[in-house]
């Protein structure tokens, strides 16, 4: 065996033993090393070649030609094996990335808005939506704006009935605590009229009262939102279709009412407004005390007296009026069951209400 | 008001159930709150006499009854009880009965006797609140009977609330005519017996000098009562009505009352001196009323009184001294008209309630003065014996009889309600009483005299609302005006986003408590009548609420609690009130349980000043804050008012440690509070052009004096570093090792860019070199590193 055949036999050792080396490789290191062991400028490749040197000219191209095919089938088995290992590596990186993802997540601290909040927020808007603008008025009244204007003078029956918390030590004319949210009516259309607003006017007005009350079923300070239309031809009817609206947009399914004649002195004619039970569909139950009704709210006919005593026309003009008390749509809606827990303030209640 | 079907059904044949009775009222506008039903409430107890009684042989207590009630055999019946004896007959529920109580009779065994049923006494029943022994019944009481009937209890007994416009209402008449001329039943008034008058009986001068309050007073002398007990059929319809039993007088006018409405007071004549007179009180004039208590009129109380004395606050109580009693055997008996208003004016100014003062300031009937007159006093006379004097009027009579006119026009009542009102309708109010008359439109009314509420047009679309049944009236939608929804308050819920709880607290405090964070004390809204003194002031601040609820919760197995309150604080002065809305947040305690991820961390003070800062960003708005040490109840030194440009917002800062001690919190408390009504309003943003060329970051490390302010540092950056400088701030705070005593390392993070180009090298060097000799000069402070 001359020269030539005894560097042919070694480059082709070579590439077995390379291509051998090359499977074995635990990592793309090991695979980088390799390649520059045998491929690499100070590789055995290389080492090969230095004896080519020796052999006679016309040999050397049989042998470049031989050494060109390993540097081929060298780099084919490295990017082969490098394909795998690359996808043994990313297997491997995976496997030791796993999580335990039952533990619990980084949360940020959730707020919750207090449910009476959320039930005055879904009430004004279901108004607001139909066209009611949003009005507000002070919570410490006078007497004209809480009684005398809507038509309870100082001896009516009515006005006990109010429980009234009464201001100490006032000047003049008697401030009280309002007892419901209908002054803003009054404030309301007086300044709408001043500001040359033209009638038709449909306002809301969301907003906090007291009573002097205090037991299980009664808070010193609940919430009201007072609704009221006025303009030409605003009947009775106008009343129960808003009602209606309203009530099937709050509970969220087609609500019966039921319209009973009732008594407010701002109102002629009254009605106290109930819904079917909203737990047994008006089979009766607990809640609705067997009825099958619930009562909500009180309703009416604005009375001329309230119309005369903000300079409205009552002959031209007309409207509706009624107030609905927030805790209870929301204890109904939500289940509650008792008006103290909204102002325990427990956040354990809070958080669950939240929305 | 209580009252049985058995009495209504005296004015009209009603055929109807309780339960449509019940629905008619409601649907008329009488309220029904509970319709009991006494006597099927003690079906199933019958009447039955015991035969025998013999001691059970294995308790002490026990008693073994045989007992009969018209069967077949007699009841084997084990009984606790030890008022009875053989021979006795006495109330016996019998297996399957269900009692008031709600117990369910059953065969039973007790201690190994077999029982069949339960003897019963008051309690048990229902008839009384509390009893002691078996109920007895008297010997005449039929074997076998149901005990309801036996006993006559009432079929149905209705409990109304009559709305106070409707004082014709409250009585079994005024309530069978509203029921009756709706149902189209024929009206069955009782006839009104006349009386022999003794016209020699002596009345002693009755004089009015109060004909505006008394416009009507009658008023007859009997002489000669026996007073005994009422007869037993008007003490059960009075039982039922919840009226207790006084004596035979009291029970008769009671009986009068409620039957027909109209209030009757009898004195016992021989307790009254000289003359009486219906007059104005004098200011100062004693009155010891029959409930014990002893008043001091004023001047211009209504009163009855004779020539010493005030017998009674006229048409709301009598005095003790001249009540009947069962010893009385001449009386004065009185019917009256009292003006409304005064009455109610008088009773609340005493904070009394009597039925005859609920009727008289509703309004009684006038034309039932005398009637009622008359009644009283011929049931007294067959009750009670004894001759009457004829009637002496004080008024004009025929004056309050007249009925109230008006006309309205029918077009105008059919708009208001929205329906059309058919002439049909008319009959129905005419049973109720109104004269009707329909001329070309117009609706001619004539009221009566027992609808003082009917008096405008307004009034008939509501008696014709109630005929006609909310129900009939459709339901429409009115034109509604498409309007720019209000913008939508946002406070709440972008505190609430951050992670806080919204609470709503009672808007009055306690004195204590108001004062804990303001001493502005000549401002302070003050109840006159509060329900206690934790609640009688306006709060000047959500402080206190917040830290109540703070201690609620940390008293319940928090760990700490972030809440936030939006509510309105209230202040006087100078004579004006003014309200102002108040966002305010409390932190204290863990901000999160300690995790697999993160140990736990108390809140501080730039939790809160952070939270603020975060929820005025959402509103496009910086403020400063500046330290404020003198804010009553938080700590100086951690407390900074809250300014954008140059309104001072509100405040953040600790709460006093004495102070968060004293509602038993242990841990720093923060909280901050902004007026809203202050807020500048939020602008809607402006694009601006997004920078095209890289920026720069360069951090500066410096030591400072100990009591350097950040904003100072920060402020002092801005000038030298001139219009490249895109925003400043401190990345890093360090005092520990390695840091000088009284110094403090900041380390400042400078963002830098150029609008127009690529900054370089050199550029930003210039900026740092300026940076750091303003802060040589200016505050001494020595570059690190």
């Amino acid at each position: 065996m001359g020269e030539l055949g005894a560097l042919k036999a070694e480059l082709h050792t070579l590439q077995e033993k390379a291509l051998a080396e090359f499977t074995k490789a635990e990592n793309l290191n090991a695979l980088q090393a390799l390649r520059v062991s045998y491929l690499g400028k100070k590789g055995a490749l290389t080492d090969v070649l230095k004896g080519v040197g020796k052999l006679p000219a016309a040999e050397r191209p049989v042998i470049g030609k031989e050494v060109n095919a390993v540097k081929t089938a060298l780099a084919e088995g490295l990017s082969a094996c490098e394909g795998s290992l690359a996808v043994l590596e990313k297997q491997r990186r995976i496997q030791s990335e796993r999580l335990d993802v039952s533990l619990s997540g980084r949360q940020s601290a959730c707020g919750s808005l207090h449910p009476v909040q959320q039930g005055l927020d879904e009430i004004t808007a279901i108004f607001s939506q139909m066209g009611f603008e949003i009005a507000q008025g002070p919570e410490v009244e006078d007497e004209f704006h809480n009684f005398d204007a809507l038509n309870i003078p100082p001896e009516h029956p009515a006005r006990a009935m109010h429980d009234t918390f009464f201001v100490k030590d006032t000047d003049d004319a008697a401030m009280l605590l309002r007892t419901h949210t209908s002054p803003v009516q009054i404030r309301t259309m007086k300044r709408l009229l001043e500001e040359e607003h033209a009638l038709p006017l449909a306002v809301v007005a969301p907003g906090r009262v007291y009573r002097c009350d205090y037991d299980v079923t009664h808070s010193p300070m609940f919430h009201q939102v007072e609704v009221f239309k006025v303009g030409e031809d605003i009947s009775l009817a106008h009343l129960k279709g808003v009602l209606q609206h309203f009530l099937s947009t709050y509970f969220e399914k087609d609500v019966s009412l039921r319209l009973r004649p009732h008594y407010f002195p701002f109102t002629e004619p009254s009605a106290e407004v109930d819904v079917g039970c909203v737990f047994c569909a008006g089979k009766g139950c607990r809640i609705c005390k067997g009825s099958g009704w619930l009562e909500v709210l009180g309703s009416g006919m604005v009375h001329p007296n309230v119309l005369k005593s903000v300079g409205i026309d009552s002959t031209v003009y007309s409207g509706f009026a009624f107030g609905l008390g927030v805790e209870r749509l929301v204890m109904l809606k939500h289940s509650i069951p008792d008006l103290r827990l909204f102002f325990e303030n427990d956040v354990r209640f809070l958080r669950r209400m939240g929305a | 008001m209580k009252l049985s079907y058995s009495w209504i059904q005296e004015y009209a044949d009603f055929k109807v159930s309780a339960t449509q009775l019940s629905d008619d009222l409601v649907r008329l506008g009488h309220e029904v709150e509970s319709v009991e039903l006494p006597r099927e409430a003690v079906k199933g107890v019958r009447v039955g006499q015991i035969l025998s009684m013999i001691p059970h042989p294995n308790a002490d207590k026990l008693k073994l009854l045989s007992i009969d009630i018209n069967e077949a055999e007699p009841l084997a019946i084990v009984c606790g009880a030890n008022n009875m004896g053989e021979g006795d007959k006495i109330p016996v529920a019998t297996v399957g009965t269900l009692l008031p109580n709600g117990l369910k009779i059953k065969k039973g065994k007790i201690r190994g006797e077999v029982s069949f049923g339960m003897c019963c006494s008051e309690e048990e029943l229902g008839l009384a609140e509390k009893a002691l022994g078996l109920l007895i019944l008297p010997t005449d009481a039929p074997v076998g009977a149901e005990v309801g009937e036996y006993l006559q209890l009432e079929e149905a007994v209705f409990d109304i609330s009559i709305t106070p416009n409707r004082g014709d209402c409250m009585s079994a008449r005024g309530l069978a005519r509203d029921l009756a001329a709706d149902a189209g039943l024929s009206w069955l008034e009782p006839e009104l017996k006349s009386l022999d008058e003794d016209a020699c009986m002596a009345v002693s001068l009755i004089a009015c000098e109060a004909e505006d309050d008394c416009p009507l007073y009658m008023v007859r002398r009997i002489e000669g009562l026996e007073v005994d007990e009422a007869p037993f059929w008007m003490k059960q319809r009075l039982l039922a009505a919840g009226q207790r039993s006084v004596n035979g007088v009291v029970d008769v006018l009671n009986y009068i009352m409620l039957d027909m409405g109209q209030p009757m007071h009898a004195f016992d004549a021989d307790t009254l001196k000289g003359d009486v007179c219906v007059r104005g009180a004098k200011e100062g004039e004693d009155f010891a009323a029959l409930d014990g208590r002893v008043l001091k009129l004023h001047a211009g109380d209504l009163v009855i009184a004779d020539a010493e004395k005030v017998a009674a606050l006229a048409g709301i109580m009598g005095s003790e001294a001249t009540g009947v009693s069962e010893k009385t055997t001449n009386i004065l008996l009185e019917s009256a008209y009292f003006r409304p208003a005064s009455i109610s004016t008088t009773r609340r100014q005493y904070a009394m309630v009597s039925e005859a003062s609920m009727r008289f300031e509703r309004g009684v009937d006038p034309a039932m003065v005398a009637v009622a007159m008359q009644r009283a006093s011929a049931l007294l006379l067959t009750c009670f014996g004894g001759t009457a004097s004829a009637v002496k009027v004080l008024g004009d009579v025929d004056a309050w009889l007249k009925p109230r006119k008006f006309t309205c026009d029918i077009a105008h009542l059919e708009s208001r309600l929205g329906v059309a009102i058919p002439a049909s309708l008319d009959d129905v109010l005419r049973r109720m009483g109104f004269d009707l008359e329909r001329n070309e439109g117009q609706l001619h009314v004539s009221v009566p005299t027992h609808r003082p509420d009917v008096s405008i047009a307004e009034d008939m679309s509501e008696e014709y609302a109630r005929v006609i049944g909310f129900d009939a009236i459709p339901a429409e939608l009115p034109e509604l005006p498409t309007i720019q929804p209000m913008k939508k308050d946002t406070s709440v819920q972008d505190a609430v986003r951050q992670g806080f709880v919204q609470i709503i607290n009672y808007a009055f405090i306690s004195r204590q408590e108001q004062r804990l964070f303001s001493n502005q004390d000549q401002q302070d809204i003050v109840l006159e009548n509060p329900i206690s003194d934790a609640m009688c002031v306006m709060r000047h601040s959500l402080f206190p609420g917040l830290l109540n609820t703070a201690k609620y919760n940390l008293n319940r197995q928090q760990a700490g609690v972030s809440l936030v309150e939006h509510g309105r604080i209230y202040s006087k002065c100078e004579g004006r009130y003014h309200e102002d809305n108040i966002l305010a947040w409390l932190m204290t305690g863990e901000l999160l349980t300690p995790h697999w991820y993160a140990a736990s961390r108390d809140a501080d003070f730039y939790d809160m000043k952070g939270t603020v800062e975060t929820w005025l960003s959402a509103r496009g708005l910086t403020a400063r804050f500046i330290t404020d040490d003198e804010v009553l109840g938080l700590q100086a030194g951690q407390t900074a008012k809250i300014l954008v440009g140059k309104t001072v917002l509100g405040h953040v800062g600790k709460v006093d440690g004495d102070l968060a001690a004293s509602f038993d919190l242990d841990k720093a408390v923060f909280v901050a509070s902004l007026n809203l009504d202050l807020l500048p309003k939020a602008k809607s943003a402006k694009f601006v052009a997004l920078a095209e060329f890289p920026a720069v970051e360069r951090d500066l490390v410096f030591l400072f004096d100990q009591k350097i302010h950040a904003d100072d540092v920060l402020q002092a950056v801005r000038k030298p570093a001139g219009s490249l400088l895109m925003g400043v701030y401190v990345f890093d705070r360090y005092d520990g090792q390695g840091v000088p005593e009284d110094q403090v390392s900041l380390g400042l993070r400078m963002r830098l860019q150029h609008p127009k180009r690529t900054l370089t090298q050199e550029d930003s060097d210039q900026v740092m070199q300026a940076v750091i000799e303003t802060m040589q000069t200016r505050f001494g402070a020595v570059l690190r590193g």
